[in-house]
């Protein structure tokens, strides 16, 4: 089944073409990886995905509905208020967590209260209902003893565990992982890669734009290379890896393995 | 000058009327000063909404208000307050007094709307990104997300505020509205002794305005303290570096949002005294 379905995305900063028709389907229960050099529009499509970043052109189904309002090819553009938002995108943003290079927790809540408060906020769950799943959240990525903590007693590591596990308060359908080890110590960057190891193979959809080559060549089902705004080449790990086809990509791995 | 005459006139002066220049002068100053403040958070609360509108005729209009009221001296807005706009609003029958605290509110307003406006965006943006991207609309995540932490920034910067209108609410004297540099005209008047009767009411708005920069100080410092974003943050310089996909900057947090801090209080007051500002 059809998880996330992109059509020809086209997204412009200024002067500067960053995705230039991008195509691309992820089914449910897979595991994506996205590689490539900076600038080449791993971020930027990561972040159309749940429209963080607003597409010019193109269409984003997610789980079958059309997202950006964007009309298909050929049709007229739908009547909209000039910078307003499809009206369901809140929705759609429920299923889809995200988790960021900066972590960007909340830093005035208590580690718990970052947990809880989209799934109270959103009427997902009663207080005392999100309380028990923080809990259990926070024992599986070993951070429970931090409970009533602030987010700025925590490593780096420990911050983005908490990221995870806060986006994955909303029972979300997919994850959406922006470089989540690239604002790490190295020494870190192992215990942030083992939750999401366990998530994947928990079946999580996830889309994973990284630069851990190792760790997207062990957990992904499939891998994408972006460069130049647009997905050059893409094939089991097996196949982008080792036996690399577009000499964009064969010298882009020459350069980081 | 003869000073053989100082200790004496200090002594006369003080004695003489330090009732009238705490119980009325000082008292005078500090309500202005509160009304001028809170009705220009009121109001600037309204303006720095109004500043972030989508409609580009009303983000016009608010930039116009502010920076007129931000580029003109503050001694023509209350002539203009106090001896024009009761000639063509006399239906107001408001007192001179009232006049002048509307001006000084007015006059507040554009400086503590520019306050909230840049308290609000010097919170990272990756907040709002991380509150939306759970689901939460732009306005839950205003509330919940982005106030709570812009108002660390916001409160400081108003104690500033509070000081420099205690300053700036002498010019008002020229109506005599009886606040503490009025007792110094009346003073004088009475005594003749103008040099230490400035002496006095000058060491009167030290001892507010002092001890209220040390407070703002020290909140300010607790405030940062307590932010809770992480001391270290170490960004692998070959990923990213000035790279459009990077969401926010890396770096280190606190120190980005000292310098903006600082930086604001620059630009926003524009007018610096000797007080109200650290550093």
């Amino acid at each position: 089944m059809e998880m996330i379905k992109t059509v020809g995305l086209h997204k412009s900063f200024g002067a500067l073409h960053v995705l230039t028709g991008v195509n691309q389907t992820i089914e449910k229960g897979e595991v994506v990886s996205i590689i490539g050099p900076s600038g080449g529009g791993k971020s930027t499509f990561l972040r159309c995905l749940n429209l963080l970043e607003m597409p010019e052109q193109g269409q984003i189904f997610f789980e079958g509905t059309e997202i950006t309002g964007n009309p298909a090819p050929g049709q007229p553009a739908p009547k909209r208020r000039k910078g307003a938002e499809p009206v369901d995108i809140d929705i759609h943003r429920q299923k889809m967590g995200m988790v960021f290079q900066n972590f960007n927790v909340f830093p005035h809540l208590t580690v718990a209260e970052n947990i809880t408060l989209a799934p109270v906020m959103l009427k997902k769950k009663t207080q005392a209902q999100a309380d028990d799943m923080a809990k259990e959240l926070l024992n599986r990525v070993g951070l429970l003893e931090k409970y009533d903590e602030r987010p700025g007693n925590l490593s780096g590591g420990q911050k983005q565990r908490l990221a995870i596990v806060r986006a994955l308060a909303m029972e979300p359908d997919v994850m959406l992982f922006d470089e989540p080890t690239s604002a790490l110590d190295p020494e870190m960057v192992g215990e942030v890669l083992d939750v999401i190891k366990g998530l994947v193979d928990s079946g999580m959809t996830s889309v994973i734009v990284t630069h851990e080559m190792g760790f997207a060549r062990e957990v992904s089902d499939r891998v994408l290379f972006m460069a130049e705004g647009n997905i050059l080449e893409q094939g089991s790990p097996d196949q982008v890896f080792n036996h690399p086809a577009h000499p964009r990509l064969q010298d882009f791995l020459r350069k980081v393995l | 000058m003869n000073f053989e005459y100082f200790w004496p006139n200090m002594v006369k002066v003080w004695t003489g009327y330090w009732q009238d220049i705490i119980f009325n002068g000082l008292r005078i100053t500090l309500q202005f000063a509160a009304v001028a403040v809170l009705m220009g958070v009121l109001l600037g609360t309204i303006v720095a909404i109004l500043k972030m509108s989508r409609s580009k005729i009303v983000r016009f209009l608010i930039t116009v208000y502010i920076e007129v009221i931000r580029g003109t001296p503050i001694l023509l807005q209350l002539f203009i307050f106090v001896f024009a706009l009761p000639q063509v609003l006399p239906a107001l029958n408001l007192t001179t007094p009232q006049w002048t605290a509307v001006a000084l509110s007015i006059n507040s307003s554009a400086y503590v709307s520019e306050i909230i406006r840049s308290g609000i965006q010097s919170v990272d943006k990756g907040q709002t990104e991380a509150a939306r991207s759970l689901g939460l609309s732009s306005g839950q995540a205003m509330l919940r997300i982005i106030l709570p932490q812009a108002v660390r920034n916001i409160l400081p910067t108003l104690g500033n505020e509070f000081i420099m209108m205690i300053k700036e609410t002498s010019l008002a004297s020229t109506f005599f509205i009886g606040d503490l540099m009025t007792k110094y005209k009346t003073i004088q008047g009475a005594t003749y002794i103008a040099f230490e009767t400035l002496l006095i009411i000058g060491l009167i708005y030290l001892c507010i305005t002092y001890p209220l920069s040390k407070l703002v100080g020290w909140f300010e410092k607790k405030m940062s303290d307590d932010s809770g974003s992480g001391k270290k943050r170490i960004k692998h310089a070959t990923y990213e570096s000035g790279d459009l996909e990077g969401v926010g900057g890396g770096g280190e947090p606190n120190a980005d949002l000292k310098a903006t801090h600082t930086a604001r209080d620059v630009t926003v007051r524009g007018r610096l005294g000797g007080f109200g500002l650290k550093k």
